[in-house]
């Protein structure tokens, strides 16, 4: 993890996009968005990372790149629930206002405050400074029907293709 | 290999704002659970302002009572962007359509948009270009002709893009307009040296742009009454 982040800043530094990951098995498709082991993914292009009796959620390397520069983050309070596939919030790029969706169940215990300030996190480091909410997960077994990093790739060549 | 795509457009004529953001959350609804396929709503407002869901009302210049006065009416909406005017003799077109089966994110989307415009315009013989990085939008020089406003829920479009044809510019000046300040605003009927068609007309070769710039291979039209009924309208 901490290899991770090492890597991640560094690559900022040297103003190289933070598409070199250190988990880049799966990360080199067509348009270069990177996908992380050891998270699991939507359709609607969220990702989750869950650690003991937290997930956090935020949007893909993918997702920001396809979204175009991030001027605005609406977050709700924390104490709220969510249900899968249910909207938590929206962001807002190139005048478009865009839903985010939550792959688990769960109540929202820590949302993340800097996307106020900086909504341009979720562009610059999408994994990581740009995480978006802090979910206990009323049902794990929902993480099962998400997929992982290979599929997801695949996921994205297909949507990608598809006009 | 693509497939044939379908689209169904509505020419609304004038439509109040409130009536026209209700019929296009049932029409989310009805695309999100495939029971209509992407439509588009052709249509104006009556004199209306509106703000995005960041809330920038620092950039409406006048008091709210002071618009009831001039006939106009503002919504507050869940679409990105900032405060905008609409009104008679701008053309407006909401897509209601599913970007996920397109492949496209929001920004190839709103560059669809602009492009849109931006054909629409060279019809006339008008230069316009999209907006430099954060001004999202489509100029004749510093001067706004096209705006664009989108909402994206689950993958399904709403709201859209507004193209001044000739409305009453006066308006503009009670808002900083999309929070740009020092910038005018302008019109095809300004801006181009030749005379204008009709507005239907004009309405028609921009559903028409906006057609080919989404490659879409057929058109259905359907009149006001039986969108959302499963009519079949005529096929072109």
């Amino acid at each position: 993890m901490a290899l991770r982040v090492w890597a991640s800043s560094t690559a900022n530094a040297l103003r190289l996009s933070s598409k070199a990951s250190l988990s880049p098995a799966f990360s080199l498709h067509r348009c270069f968005s990177s996908v992380l082991d050891g998270l699991k993914y939507a359709p609607s292009h969220e990702w989750v990372k869950h650690e003991g009796p937290v997930a956090t959620v935020g949007i893909t390397d993918h997702a920001q790149d396809h979204l175009g520069e991030v001027v605005f983050v609406d977050l709700p309070e924390p104490g709220g629930s969510v249900s899968k596939g249910g909207s938590f919030g929206a962001v807002e790029s190139v005048k478009a206002t865009s839903d985010i969706n939550c792959p688990v169940s769960g109540e929202i215990v820590e949302v993340n405050t800097k996307l106020t300030e900086t909504p341009g996190l979720v562009n610059s480091s999408p994994y990581e400074d740009g995480w978006m909410i802090k979910v206990k997960p009323s049902d794990p077994s929902e993480l099962g029907s998400l997929m992982g990093p290979k599929e997801y790739t695949k996921f994205c060549e297909e949507e990608d293709a598809a006009h | 290999m693509k497939s044939a795509r379908i689209i169904e457009v509505c020419r609304m004529g004038v439509v109040n704002y409130m009536d026209a953001l209700k019929l296009q959350e049932r029409l989310i609804a009805a695309r999100k659970s495939s029971k209509i396929p992407d439509t588009l709503l052709s249509l104006q407002h009556p004199p209306t302002y509106t703000l995005g869901k960041r809330r920038t009302d620092h950039n409406l210049l006048v008091p709210e009572s002071d618009l009831g006065k001039m006939g106009a009416e503002l919504y507050y909406t869940q679409r990105g962007g900032d405060i905008t005017f609409h009104g008679p003799h701008q053309a407006i077109l909401y897509p209601i359509i599913s970007l996920r089966d397109i492949g496209l994110g929001a920004r190839k989307y709103v560059e669809k948009l602009e492009l849109t415009m931006i054909e629409l315009a060279s019809l006339y013989g008008v230069r316009a270009c999209p907006g430099k990085s954060g001004e999202t939008g489509v100029w004749v020089g510093d001067r706004k002709i096209g705006a664009i406003g989108v909402r994206i829920s689950n993958g399904i479009t709403s709201h859209g893009l507004a193209f001044n044809l000739n409305p009453d510019l006066n308006y503009f000046k009670h808002i900083v307009p999309c929070g740009i300040e020092d910038k005018e605003v302008t019109s095809l009927k300004r801006e181009a040296d030749m005379e204008l068609p009709t507005e239907e007309v004009i309405e028609d070769q921009l559903i028409s742009c906006f057609v080919t710039q989404f490659g879409y291979s057929s058109i259905t039209w359907k009149d006001k009454k039986s969108l959302l009924c499963g009519d079949d309208g005529d096929t072109r």
